[in-house]
């Protein structure tokens, strides 16, 4: 109810407009009314009663009446139609903004599907329910009420009776709502293990194919097909049962309604002109009562949709900017974290009491095994996740006292599989730095060596990449990030493995790149690979969740153990990468 | 040929997305494409038969209802005739209960057969696509190929099961209405009441036209909505790692605007054209009622006939709109059909050719005598000649472009060659059947691609009948036993999306254990060559020696210790063998390998 409730504040802005419809659509009920009433006048008056005066001036008011209901009729699609849209749009508008907000952390633990299931269908049934349910809801219990009370005055005792069908007509309609929704939605989900199937034999068709097990595949896709088939027909026999059903009980309704009316016509209690108006008032009736079911089931649903909606909405994020931030100082970059403790669920710290201090314009290479905390380490700088014990410092303030987005300027990200946009190359360059010029975008492209690749490319800068674009190799990809984290000039620039995924020529081509971004900045490398590791002034090995050990590479490799069998093992690494000599 | 999207080379150099829209054009020759659905429906005719019947009967038994309410009024109540009228009643009862049934059987059977034949339409396409050569799939996007098993056979599916039973009620209706108001009733008043038909007709194509169009804009606005959508969020750490939250809120307010306003125009179509159907009915009521009214008066029409005129005014709207948006299910399916008749329409290049046999149990000496291959006229391999031993591995090595992976291809037979010959101990692979050489060999390709399904089921890909020891010893054989063991179920451990939970180097080592249970004669290897973390690197490198030991292996090589270990390397460019020999021999030798192992240790120099 409380749902509901929050749902019915995203109607405040359309007020208006949702008072137009309710009053259209009262109007509209209006005017159904009185079309059986002159039908009525028609058959009582001027068939039975012989006065031929009458009957133009009727039908002209029953064509008059049309031409009114022609116009609230638009009037009322149009204005709930608007309302509609427009909750739709708010809420779509509002669920994007506050998820461009939310954590790191809540991302991490949040697929894509779900998320995007809530902004699309959990929305369009929250959208069906505010922008038509509800108008239906209102005017259908309006009618139900009125055209109840006309039958009651024509005649009480008929009317008790024809209505007996309404009550069971609700009830059966919300039934089936109810019964049929689960089995829709497993319909659906039976339907997306076919896609997935098809998807993944079409692309994984060349394992199939070596194995040469395409008839056990297509037997597997056989039986996943069928079980789309079997639960499709318990939704149809549901169908079949429940619609046919309801088609009758009104069947039944005006059934006794003639016979009962026609027995009380005959002998006289009721005019031929009052049975055919309380015929026709009770066909009115039989799409309400309809309807009024299935509106029960949208409520119900509009309500459970609105909680995963507003599940989203009540989520705030771990990361927020403090209310008296403060802008950036100039500085050069120095890095520092002192006693971080820090981990990704509660109890299993990744970084455990870390001390780091690295001066500006200075390169560390962090290395240690998988799950050390290298990734995690260089995540603090830019306050993706906020540590939960000790303090990290740019230029020497905690990155908690900074404005978020000036914060996150001035540390450059450049990880091993870089997400690019679905936009031209210009565009994703200058992504960080919306206002360069083409000489700007240019230049950072010329520093991370990807200038001439780009050029050759069939619309150069203006060519599209990313999912919907053109299919740029690992390396290009790795160098348009570099391009997109140096045109902002970070102090701070972290390579997260971002050689891990080339192979060595490009790497070599990338370390150039690598090189020249690196120059006057502060700046954090992870990798495997020695010749990589090579770029740094020094470097930090991790262990546990501490610094185990940091000097050059000279010091440590006389000094520690670990480093030494890193760094020989990555030594090892490196030549097994063939060069692909042609590229 | 005609299932082949036009203009479409190898899929490494399509821009974008294949152009995969709802090109709703004029169709042809729907009658041959139909007929050649005719087969799927056969098995099921007497259901079909039946579900056709049941539609007649409750057609008959709903256009019963106003002429049995009718003869209630006039020969019952107006003649004072209680039995007339009670008959009539019971009548009416009686049809509903016929209706009610008749349309409970009809639904069910009309779905039935319809969703069970497309079942059989989509199995048979599926075997179809399994069955096509590789050189089919490599040309064809992965998503094109989906869509004739997916959105498809779903737009078929609304014309099979609602569309058919639609056209059939819904024109049995509509003409039982004209035949019951001309023939039973009156001419001259059945006339005045379709004169607004005309108009009725016209309207419906106008606003079915508009909106087709308009639905279809909105349909590209809402899926850009989604796409903003999807890529904001599976790009939200970039946007946030540059502080975009504002203009990236802005641009996707943009596209939300542009999505409401073509929708808006939906609701104004609609908004005026349904308000304007009603319009027309009352306009059509009120000629009724003038016209009718004005012979009741002159005694030459009952009340009742009117009042059923009434009714039956009614029920002629419904089908008209019915059927008008029938005839774009229709349009939509017939294209649809069209793409899925072209994939079945093409013939799979690498067949079983005639009089193939079994190949029969090989030791694994392979040959490749005057190979020449070319996907299109331009040849990639020119005049391959190349022996190895049973049991012997040769690494190809070479640049991008080489050759190197079409060599392999054509050993495991994705592809004949254009000239000379493959043989594998002394068998042309031509001769053989394309199932028994599969089974003898071995393909691991770059990416370890896992299907859906638990690790077990994954790993006895290659060899359904695999013990669990089997399975066991296999992972115990590639170090891969450790990796299984850390998941939550062991071997019952559900993959999900393509091995999404698993790390690359992990889906590497399943993918060498599934090759070892097979345990193939003549093994294919294409190694990977992003690097995975040191541990697992170390692990692939010995799950390699085990996998290539005893069995004949070609490996296209990226890393030097597999070169190194090789009994043999051959150096391929340009499509020819420009050097083999051994690691010691090639670089004794101071041609092209040894120019390129120079490249190779330079990183390693630098530390």
């Amino acid at each position: 109810m409380r749902t509901l409730l929050r749902l019915l504040g995203f109607l405040r802005p359309y007020r208006w407009r949702v008072a137009a419809t309710l009053a259209a659509a009262l109007g509209l009920m209006a005017c159904s009314i009185t079309l059986p009433y002159l039908t009525r006048r028609v058959i009582d008056d001027v068939l039975e009663g012989g006065d031929r005066s009458l009957l133009v001036p009727l039908v002209l008011a029953v064509a008059g009446v049309g031409a009114v209901r022609f116009l609230l009729g638009m009037a009322r699609r149009v204005t709930s139609g608007s309302v509609s849209l427009g909750v739709e749009f708010d809420l779509r508008d509002r669920m994007f903004r506050h998820l461009q907000r939310l954590s790191f952390a809540y991302f991490d633990r949040t697929s894509v599907g779900q998320l995007m299931s809530r902004a699309t269908s959990d929305l369009q049934t929250v959208r069906f329910f505010l922008g038509y349910g509800l108008v239906f809801l209102v005017m259908h219990a309006f009618t139900l009420v009125i055209v109840t009370g006309i039958l009651l005055t024509i005649h009480a005792p008929l009317a008790l009776l024809a209505l007996l069908m309404g009550p069971a007509l609700v009830a059966l309609a919300a039934r089936f709502s109810r019964r049929s929704h689960p089995v829709l939605v497993d319909v659906q989900q039976k339907v997306g293990d076919v896609t997935q199937l098809a998807e993944e034999s079409t692309a994984g068709i060349r394992v199939i194919k070596a194995f040469g097990r395409e008839p056990e595949q297509s037997a597997r896709f056989g039986a996943t097909a069928r079980r789309a088939f079997d639960r499709s027909m318990d939704a149809n026999r549901l169908q079949s049962f429940y619609q046919p059903l309801m088609g009758f009980l009104p069947v039944l309704g005006l059934a006794v309604v003639l016979a009962v009316g026609g027995t009380l016509t005959v002998d006289g209690e009721l005019t031929l002109g009052e049975f055919v108006q309380f015929y026709l008032y009770l066909s009115m009736l039989v799409w309400p009562f309809r309807s009024l079911g299935q509106l029960i089931g949208g409520a119900q649903r509009a309500t459970a949709s609105g909680r995963r909606i507003f599940e989203v909405l009540d989520e705030r994020p771990d990361v927020a900017e403090a209310p008296d931030a403060r802008p950036l100082a100039p500085g050069g970059g120095a890095v520092r974290l002192e006693g971080v403790r820090f981990g990704y669920e509660e109890g299993r710290p990744v970084l455990d009491g870390l001390d780091l201090a690295v001066p500006a314009g200075r390169t560390a290479a962090v290395i240690g095994a998988t799950g050390s905390g290298k990734s995690t380490l260089t995540a603090l700088v830019p306050r993706y996740y906020d540590p939960w014990e000790g303090r990290v410092l740019l230029d020497g303030v905690d990155v908690r006292d900074l404005r978020l987005d000036e914060l996150r300027r001035a540390v450059g990200v450049v990880s091993q599989e870089p997400f690019l946009f679905s936009a031209t190359i210009r565009e994703n360059i200058a992504y960080g730095a919306p206002g360069a010029t083409d000489a700007e975008v240019r230049a950072a492209a010329r520093a991370a060596r990807a200038e001439a690749f780009v050029d050759a490319l069939p619309q150069g800068f203006d060519t599209v990449v990313g999912e919907r674009g053109f299919t740029l190799s690992g390396g290009q990809r790795q160098r348009i990030a570099i391009a997109r984290a140096i045109i902002t000039d970070p102090r701070v620039l972290v390579l997260d493995e971002a050689t891990a995924s080339v192979d060595a020529s490009t790497e070599r081509e990338i370390q150039e790149a690598l090189r020249a971004a690196m120059a006057g900045r502060t700046t954090f490398v992870i990798a495997h690979r020695a010749s990589t590791i090579a770029l740094a002034d020094e470097v930090v090995v991790l262990e546990h969740g501490r610094v185990a050990a940091r000097g050059t590479h000279a010091e440590l490799y006389a000094a520690n153990d670990l480093y030494s069998e890193i760094h020989d093992a990555g030594v090892a690494r490196d030549d097994l990468l063939l060069t692909e000599a042609g590229q | 040929m005609i299932g082949r999207p036009p203009g479409m080379g190898p899929a490494s150099t399509v821009i974008g997305t294949p152009v995969d829209r709802d090109e709703a054009g004029p169709v042809r020759l729907p009658r041959r494409k139909l007929r050649m659905l005719l087969p799927y429906f056969r098995p099921y005719a007497g259901r079909a038969v039946l579900a056709v019947a049941m539609m007649l009967v409750a057609t008959a038994a709903g256009l019963a209802a106003p002429a049995l309410a009718q003869v209630g009024i006039d020969d019952g109540i107006r003649a004072g005739d209680r039995t007339m009228l009670y008959l009539a009643v019971g009548l009416l009862v009686g049809a509903g209960l016929l209706g009610w049934l008749a349309g409970s059987a009809q639904s069910y059977l009309s779905s039935w057969v319809g969703e069970r034949v497309l079942l059989d339409l989509r199995t048979r396409v599926f075997q179809h696509v399994q069955l096509l050569s590789l050189g089919y799939h490599e040309r064809t996007p992965t998503g094109w190929t989906v869509s004739r098993l997916t959105s498809d056979i779903e737009a078929l599916d609304q014309l099979v099961t609602e569309g058919v039973s639609s056209l059939v009620v819904n024109g049995l209706t509509f003409l039982g209405v004209i035949a019951i108001l001309f023939g039973v009733y009156d001419w001259q008043l059945a006339l005045m009441a379709f004169a607004i038909l005309p108009l009725l007709v016209a309207s419906t194509a106008v606003f079915r036209a508009l909106s087709t169009r308009a639905y279809r804009r909105t349909r590209e606005r809402v899926a850009d909505v989604l796409a903003a959508l999807q890529e904001s969020i599976a790009g939200i750490r970039v946007v946030q790692g540059f502080g975009r939250q504002d203009p990236s809120a802005e641009e996707f307010r943009r596209v939300n605007a542009e999505y409401r306003a073509a929708n808006m125009q939906t609701i104004w179509l609609s908004g005026v054209y349904f308000p304007g159907v009603e319009l027309l009915s009352a306009a059509g009521t009120a000629l009724i009622l003038w016209f009718g009214g004005s012979r009741v008066l002159d005694g030459d029409l009952t009340v009742g006939v009117m009042v059923a005129f009434l009714g039956y005014l009614a029920t002629f709207f419904d089908p008209i709109q019915a059927l008008s948006q029938l005839y774009n299910t229709f349009q939509a399916a017939m294209a649809a059909l069209e793409k899925i008749l072209g994939v079945l329409g093409t013939e799979p290049e690498i067949g079983d050719r005639p009089g193939a046999v079994p190949l029969p149990p090989v030791r694994g000496r392979l040959e490749l005598s005057g190979v020449s291959f070319g996907y299109t006229r331009e040849r990639v391999l020119h005049g391959i000649d190349l022996s190895v031993a049973a049991g012997e591995t040769v690494a190809v090595v070479g640049p991008t472009g080489a050759g190197k992976s079409t060599l392999a291809k054509l050993v495991a037979r994705f592809y004949d060659p254009d000239e000379g010959r493959v043989l594998l101990d002394g068998h042309d692979l031509r001769g053989v059947t394309v199932a028994s050489l599969r089974a003898q060999l071995g393909i691991v390709p770059q990416e370890g691609h896992l299907f859906s399904g638990t690790i077990a089921d994954n790993l006895r890909f290659g060899a359904p009948d695999a013990t669990d020891e089997d399975l066991r010893r296999a992972c115990a054989a590639v170090g891969a036993l450790e990796v299984v063991e850390s998941l939550p179920d062991g071997f019952d451990t559900e993959i999900q999306e393509r091995g999404a939970r698993l790390s690359a180097g992990q889906r590497q080592l399943l993918s060498f254990a599934r090759a070892l249970v097979a345990d193939p004669r003549l093994l294919i290897l294409d190694e990977a060559t992003s690097s995975v973390d040191l541990r697992t690197e170390r692990r692939i490198e010995e799950a390699l020696q085990t996998l290539l030991a005893g069995r004949t292996a070609i490996v296209i090589a990226h890393r030097l210790s597999t070169v190194r270990r090789a009994d043999r390397i051959v150096v391929v460019d340009g499509g020819r063998i420009v050097e083999q020999g051994t690691h010691a021999e090639l670089i004794a030798a101071g041609g092209r390998y040894a120019a390129l192992y120079g490249d190779w240790e330079a990183p390693a120099a630098v530390a």
